[in-house]
């Protein structure tokens, strides 16, 4: 090879002693390199002027882009929004492929649906968030400053009981849960199998009321400024004593994991800014200002109130069909769904897309009958509007895509192979693949890091670990939450598998992760108790909650369990007393800290009084 | 000369950036990388190309950053022809950036620059 030698002439400080040197800007005029200088006055437009010698107004016309210059605007703005969401989508995907593989030995099926799918799910969200922002957030903003202005308190709160039904309709993760019901055997959990599919519509209705009501009673609470503990003692009571009952019924008891799992399901990316912008313009109304505890405690009560909901709902379909009813109905309907080629809304890409459609409609419409009907507003850049709800139902529609060939596939599978590691399970060869101990282990601490990785990425968490940093005056740090919460998402899920496997009984599950909660919540101050229960609703997104969901079926079909719900609600009880824990010990410590500095001065001078005596 | 004498420097434009909200950072990168020494960024609110786009608009932010930084004039037309083409300024709606001539500024100098500048000024 000819490395060249700088020779002594060459060498650079040599040159620029002896060789003229010009200022850049002469050289690039010199060189006429790509520089052209041309007088402003040349593209400025024309002022044309009336009879009387004033000027007209000038309006400028609409810039005519080429295709090319088209292109060049959207690439980043496209690409910044696409990469957000392959932060949060493609490590998990591939986390749980390499898991797969590598620990499983099994290859995905279906890989390229599968590829296809996750790739729908990036795009879908992004044009659903992008949507979201530019066509309901405009509501949302409008509703919020001008509806408690100009109508009394209780019609408002009647809006907002009804925008809780809209907006949890428009709850990407909820279609997860619609899905969920095709999954479950009939015979062994009637009343399950008609909840998800019979009443899946009323299903979501009561939820969505539920969310509602939450919101109504948490911007109650935050107008009258009532305390949130004994509101979450109360809403303990309201779930705990029905769930107690339906424990001891052989027939209901499977009903509890998806009553439970619903709460952590309706706190999503649509219901939190919509709802927290109309509690926070009520509050500003009415001249309590908007403090950072304006939003806390609805997205505590949004995910409590939903799971007593669904429990009452449950006692209402047993109170009026009986579970030979509900299979010999479900026997029917698979009957005329063999017999006949199914409709095209009733297929896959059909569904996915009506699904979509009724998901965003309703909610819009409201809204608009809102703003015109009673607010008699109209927004300004209406065309905008419109194509951000058009991005929003197409988003909508491609997620759900996504959500059956992407997310509910590898959860699945991922579900389905997981307990492979410990057990024999009928059709993989070769299982168990580790001895009982290990394979366990390996499965539980798949579990964990799922859980782990999924919710350290998730934006909201920094959002409100930021809040709860100011809320408490620096005592408890952004990093400690966001840990914090993360430890008790992975230790949920890692239980949520442990009570699959073993068949653990959720109820007690349930009953004592809650009691040892409300204790905690007890001994802590008011600002951690908002901060922690809050922390439970804003951890799981729309990428989590079908993941998790369709791992926890996958696995439970594949270790015969009845169902596999109730691992999420364990995910959403793990980080409040995580969370708790954590605040009680950082205020432990920063007092234990103000208590040495209080001491240290008076050690000093009693030490130097003791030297001279 | 004393130490409470004030030394200006001439010869100075100040040149300002104005990019979507997010991307100030990555300007002052460029701008460090040309050998400006320093940049203030604040915040604001545009319009002008995003209204003409129709529903383009959409791709153009409205929040804006603001990045202002002081440069010698010898330095002016390499520090905007290298923010120009590394932000890509010449996409519609991406920013703009201009130069504007300063009469005189003063600021610290490290006290071996300045013995140095004094130096020469004496010659």
């Amino acid at each position: 090879m000819n490395i060249p030698t700088p020779s002594p002439e060459e060498s650079p400080s040599a040159t620029a002693d002896t060789a003229p040197r010009y200022p850049y800007a002469d050289y690039i005029r010199g060189s006429g390199s790509g520089v052209l200088h041309v007088s402003y006055n040349a593209l400025a437009p024309q002022i044309e002027y009336a009879a009387d010698g004033r000027p007209l107004p000038y309006h400028a016309p609409m810039l005519q882009l080429r295709p090319k210059e088209v292109a060049r605007l959207l690439q980043p703005y496209v690409s910044v929004r696409f990469m957000d969401q392959v932060r949060a989508v493609v490590p998990l995907a591939i986390y749980l492929a390499l898991f797969q593989i590598l620990i499983l030995r099994q290859l995905v099926e279906d890989a390229w649906l599968v590829t296809g799918g996750m790739f729908a799910v990036v795009v879908g969200l992004m044009l659903f968030m992008e949507g979201l922002k530019i066509g309901l957030m405009p509501f949302g903003t409008v509703i919020g400053e001008q509806l408690p202005r100009k109508l009394a308190l209780p019609l408002v709160l009647i809006i907002t009981l009804l925008l809780g039904i809209g907006v949890t309709f428009a709850e990407p993760a909820i279609g997860a849960l619609k899905m969920a019901g095709q999954i479950v055997s009939v015979e062994r959990a009637p009343y399950l199998y008609a909840l998800l599919n019979e009443w899946s519509d009323a299903l979501v209705l009561v939820v969505g009321a539920s969310v509602g009501l939450a919101a109504v009673i948490g911007t109650l609470r935050f107008l009258y400024g009532w305390s949130l503990k004994p509101l979450i003692y109360f809403s303990l009571l309201l779930v705990m004593l029905p769930t107690l009952y339906m424990a001891s019924d052989p027939q209901l008891v499977s009903v509890l994991g998806l009553a439970w799992d619903a709460g952590a399901v309706t706190t999503g990316p649509v219901t939190v800014p919509l709802v927290l912008a109309l509690g926070v313009g009520i509050s500003a109304a009415a001249g309590k200002g908007s403090g950072g505890l304006a939003g806390f405690g609805i997205v505590t009560l949004a995910s409590l109130f939903p799971i007593a909901g669904v429990l009452f709902l449950a006692l209402y379909v047993a109170s009026v069909q009986s579970p030979a009813d509900i299979i010999e109905a479900a026997r029917q309907a698979a009957a005329v769904a063999d017999a006949g080629v199914s409709a095209w809304y009733t297929r896959s890409p059909g569904v996915e897309i009506v699904a979509g459609v009724r998901a965003i409609l309703p909610l819009v419409i409201f809204l608009f009958l809102v703003l015109s009907l009673i607010l008699r507003e109209r927004l300004a850049n209406q065309a905008e509007i419109f194509l951000g709800i058009g991005l929003t139902i197409l988003g909508m529609c491609v997620f759900n895509l996504g959500l059956t060939y992407g997310l509910s596939m590898l959860g699945n599978s991922a579900g389905n192979l997981v307990p492979t590691a410990f057990m024999e399970v009928a059709g993989i060869e070769s299982s168990p693949l580790y001895r009982y101990g290990i394979g366990l282990t390996i499965a539980l601490a798949f579990a964990w890091f799922l859980g782990f990785g999924a919710t350290i990425a998730e934006p909201a968490l920094s959002a409100l670990g930021m809040t709860a940093e100011e809320l408490t005056n620096g005592v408890f740090k952004k990093k400690t939450l966001i840990m914090a919460v993360s430890t008790g998402v992975a230790c949920g899920i890692a239980l949520g598998l442990a009570k699959l496997i073993f068949e653990l009984p959720l109820v007690w599950l349930l009953a004592g992760s809650y009691a040892a909660a409300a204790g905690l919540t007890l001994l802590s101050s008011e600002a951690f108790v908002n901060v922690a229960w809050d922390s439970a609703g804003v951890t799981t997104g729309p990428v989590t909650v079908p993941l998790v969901l369709a791992m926890g079926l996958g696995f439970g079909s594949a270790t015969q369990a009845v169902e596999g719900f109730g691992i999420l609600c364990l995910a959403s009880v793990g980080p409040i007393i995580t969370v708790l824990v954590s605040g009680l010990w950082s205020s432990y410590k920063s007092r234990r800290e103000v208590r040495a500095a209080a001491q240290a001065p008076s050690l000093s001078p009693l030490a130097t009084a003791q030297e001279i005596l | 000369m004393s130490d409470s004498s004030i030394t200006y420097l001439t010869d100075v434009v100040m040149i300002t950036c104005i990019v979507t909200q997010g991307r100030g950072d990555e300007a002052i990168k460029v701008a460090r990388e040309a050998g400006v020494v320093g940049a203030l960024v604040y915040h604001a609110r545009g319009s002008g190309v995003r209204e003409r786009l129709g529903l383009l608009g959409i791709a153009v932010e409205a929040e804006k950053d603001v990045v202002t930084m002081l440069a010698a004039t010898d330095q002016r037309d390499l520090v905007m022809h290298n923010l120009y083409t590394q932000l890509g300024l010449d996409r519609p709606g991406a920013g703009v950036i201009y130069a504007m001539p300063l009469d005189k500024m003063a600021t610290y100098i490290p006290a071996d620059e300045r013995q140095r500048l004094q130096a020469e000024a004496l010659k």
